[in-house]
Formats: structure tokens, C-alpha cells, sequence
């Protein structure tokens, strides 16, 4: 493009003999000028580049909020561990959708900020925009860095939908909103029902997956009376 | 290719009735509908019993159900409606003195239509045996329908005469 402009001013000049020598200096000049503005772009472009490319992650990091807050009552300090009185966690799942952690009592080892010990758990962890799923349990473990829950002792889990389920313990993966046990459930919803000694939840409940002794109990009239509105044509008709 | 004909009322199964499933696995994939109970399946429904290897449910896609866990939670405990359901590895299925074993099989609610496929398909109620390669049944009214296998097949029936002279359920072949 450059190079372009330069030939039409050439054009002009050239018929005119008597100032051959002027011509041919100006030409000199131009060239010498064009050859300093390509070294100057030589330089300028690839460091407009580079600025380019470390500004946009750093500005989308910015962009989204990836706040993990923490309050707490009370907080105590004893042999080394932080103990906070009823605290409230609250963080974002991959969805950007927010989940909020309340128990009665954490303890936190100072050597490892991450782990958060936990005790009297309600945990609210949203499956989808309109379907919370909130678990309470006795005890657990909350990693905050992998943004995962190990909830230990008889855990129960309720979502908006009417999904009723027991578990003696459950991994929680709030990030990948993935749910694992090997330990018995119990999930129930209207009227019927699915007991088994293990299941794995993926991808916010799109796969889930029973294993051993599972038994799935539907009744169907009971289900109508608990008013699950999927679908009215009834499949025996 | 001849075929016979014979009353199955029992062999049925229906979307309103209570039912029991147990397996060693059930996975439940919500995306495509789809409920698979694998490893010994069996089925109990009022007077129907069904054994299987494999059984997979399909699901009426809910149109409106999105595709959150809400609706993979209806498809799994079953809420969701029934579309059809495929029994896989070696099939039986017993329903008061009506036994009938196959290969395959499918009950598709919809039209209420039993099938069961195999290289042999034996039907028996009582010492009557009805042999051949598919086994039909309009689970409505209970008629059901066994042809022969290939193009020239035949149905192998032995009908056993009741020696105490009860009641002989008719099983008439064309």
C-alpha cells in the first residue's frame, strides 16, 4: 500500500528535463524516507501485537467475577486453626451461576487455607437456572481452590423439583456440578422411588448412573397425586 | 409362512400400573431420554414377570422439558412417560400359567404392541407349547400371535389334552 502512493508522485514530475537532477534527488529523499518508515513498523507491529495479546486474557479475567467470599459471626483462634462461628460461603459454579454454603461451625488449619472443615451444613448448588439443589448434612470438607465438598455423614439432598435422596456420603464437585457416592442411596420423587449401594451424577445431572442392587420403584397413580406434571397423556392409553 | 393365534391376556405390561424394576445398574441419560437397567433386569408388574439382561426404557421427549437435571430427575425415577422399552439377552417372561422366552423384545406403549424375536420363540401356558421365531401380542386384548420362522417357517404347537377333561384354552391355528 505504501509502495502505491510512492509511484504516482513519480508520475507528476517526470516530463519536465530541465530539473533532471532535482527529480532524481527527490526520489533519493523519498526512498530514504519510505526504507526509515518500513524499519519503524518492522518494530511497531509485532509489539502492538504482543500488547494486544496479554491485555485480552487479563481483561476477560477482570471481566469475570470469580469471588469466593467468606464471612463468619465469630472467629477464634485455637492451636493453629482458625474456628469461625456460623460462616457463610458463597462462589460461582462453571455456569457462572452463584452457590451459597452455610454451616454452624468451620474450623480452618491455618497451614492449609484451602480446606475448610465443616460442621451443620446447608449448601444451596444451583443444577440449572431454575433447579437448585440444597443438601444438608452433619459434617464435611470444603475445598475451596478445587471448589469441591466431601460431605461424610448422612447427608440429604433436596432439589426444587420434588427430588427427595438419602446418602450416607457424597462427593460434591461444585465446578463440574458432578455428584459421586459408593455408600447407599435413596432418592425418591412423587411415587416412585430408586434405591441402590452407589451413584454417580455427571454434568449437572444429564448422566446418572446406579450401580448395584438397584431397585426403581414407580407408581404411577401416586405420582399424578404428587401432581409431576410430565407430560398428561398417560402412556397407556 | 403359518403362524398360530392364542389368548395371552396376562402378557402385558402398562404405563399405570405400579412396577418394580431391579438390576445391577441402571444409567440414566437424560440428553437422549433414555433409562438402561443392565445386568440381571427383572420386572415385576402386578401378574407379569419379565427377566432380561438388558432393558432399555425410552422415554416420550418432553418437548418442553429443558435440559436441566429437573428433567433427567423425572426421567429417572421414571415420572417421565414411557415410550417404549427394548429387553435385550435372553428374555422371559411369565404372567399366571403363560410362560414365553425369546431372544429380544420390545413393548412399545403407544400401540400396546408386544413383540419378542429370537431363532426360537416358545410360548407355552400350561403343557401347551407354541414354538416359532416371533411372538406377537396386542397387550389390549391379549391376542397374540406367533410366526413361523424365514419365509417358509413353521409353527411346532403340542397341545397337550387336559386329562381330568377341564376346560381346554382353545388354541386354534390357521
Amino acid at each position: 500500500m505504501l509502495a502505491r502512493s510512492d509511484k504516482t508522485s513519480d508520475a507528476a514530475p517526470a516530463p519536465a528535463p530541465a530539473t533532471q537532477d532535482g527529480t532524481r534527488g527527490e526520489a533519493f529523499n523519498r526512498a530514504q524516507r519510505h526504507s526509515r518508515r518500513v524499519r519503524v513498523l518492522k518494530f511497531a507491529v509485532p509489539l502492538l501485537a504482543a500488547a494486544i495479546a496479554i491485555a485480552f486474557p487479563v481483561y476477560s479475567y477482570l471481566k469475570a467475577p470469580i469471588s469466593i467470599s467468606v464471612q463468619a459471626d465469630g472467629t477464634a483462634f485455637s492451636n493453629g486453626k482458625l474456628v469461625m462461628a456460623n460462616p457463610k460461603l458463597n462462589g460461582f459454579t462453571k455456569q457462572k451461576l452463584p452457590y451459597s454454603l452455610t454451616a454452624t461451625r468451620a474450623t480452618q488449619d491455618v497451614g492449609q487455607q484451602a480446606v475448610i472443615d465443616l460442621e451443620g451444613i446447608n449448601a444451596k448448588l444451583p443444577v440449572a437456572t431454575d433447579n437448585i439443589v440444597s443438601v444438608d448434612a452433619e459434617h464435611g470438607i470444603y475445598n475451596r481452590d478445587a471448589n469441591t465438598m466431601n460431605l461424610t455423614s448422612d447427608v440429604s439432598v433436596t432439589t426444587t423439583d420434588g427430588l427427595a435422596a438419602k446418602f450416607k456420603s457424597i462427593f460434591l464437585d461444585m465446578g463440574k456440578g458432578s455428584m459421586k457416592t459408593s455408600n447407599p442411596v435413596d432418592v425418591s420423587r412423587g411415587g416412585s422411588r430408586i434405591t441402590a449401594d452407589s451413584m454417580s451424577v455427571e454434568d449437572n445431572g444429564r448422566l446418572v448412573v446406579f450401580e448395584n442392587r438397584v431397585r426403581v420403584n414407580i407408581d404411577p397413580t401416586a405420582l399424578k397425586a404428587a401432581g409431576v406434571n410430565s407430560g398428561e397423556q398417560n402412556a397407556s392409553q | 409362512q403359518s403362524s398360530a393365534t392364542s389368548q395371552m391376556s396376562g402378557l402385558k405390561l402398562s404405563g399405570d400400573q405400579p412396577i418394580q424394576i431391579e438390576s445391577d445398574k441402571l444409567e440414566v441419560r437424560q440428553a437422549d431420554s433414555v433409562a438402561v437397567f443392565s445386568g440381571n433386569v427383572t420386572v415385576n408388574q402386578g401378574q407379569t414377570l419379565l427377566k432380561a439382561g438388558k432393558m432399555t426404557v425410552y422415554y416420550v421427549k418432553d418437548p418442553k422439558a429443558d435440559k436441566s437435571a429437573a428433567a433427567g430427575a423425572s426421567a429417572m425415577t421414571g415420572a417421565a412417560n414411557i415410550d417404549h422399552l427394548v429387553v435385550e439377552n435372553k428374555v422371559y417372561i411369565k404372567s399366571n400359567d403363560q410362560i414365553a422366552t425369546g431372544d429380544t423384545g420390545t413393548f412399545d406403549m403407544k400401540t400396546q404392541v408386544l413383540t419378542l424375536q429370537g431363532k426360537e420363540v416358545v410360548l407355552s401356558q400350561g403343557d401347551n407349547v407354541l414354538k416359532g421365531c416371533k411372538l406377537t401380542v396386542q397387550m389390549k386384548s391379549g391376542l397374540g400371535n406367533v410366526d413361523g420362522c424365514g419365509s417358509s417357517g413353521r409353527v411346532i404347537m403340542s397341545i397337550t389334552p387336559q386329562k381330568q377333561g377341564t376346560a381346554q384354552q382353545g388354541a386354534s391355528s390357521k
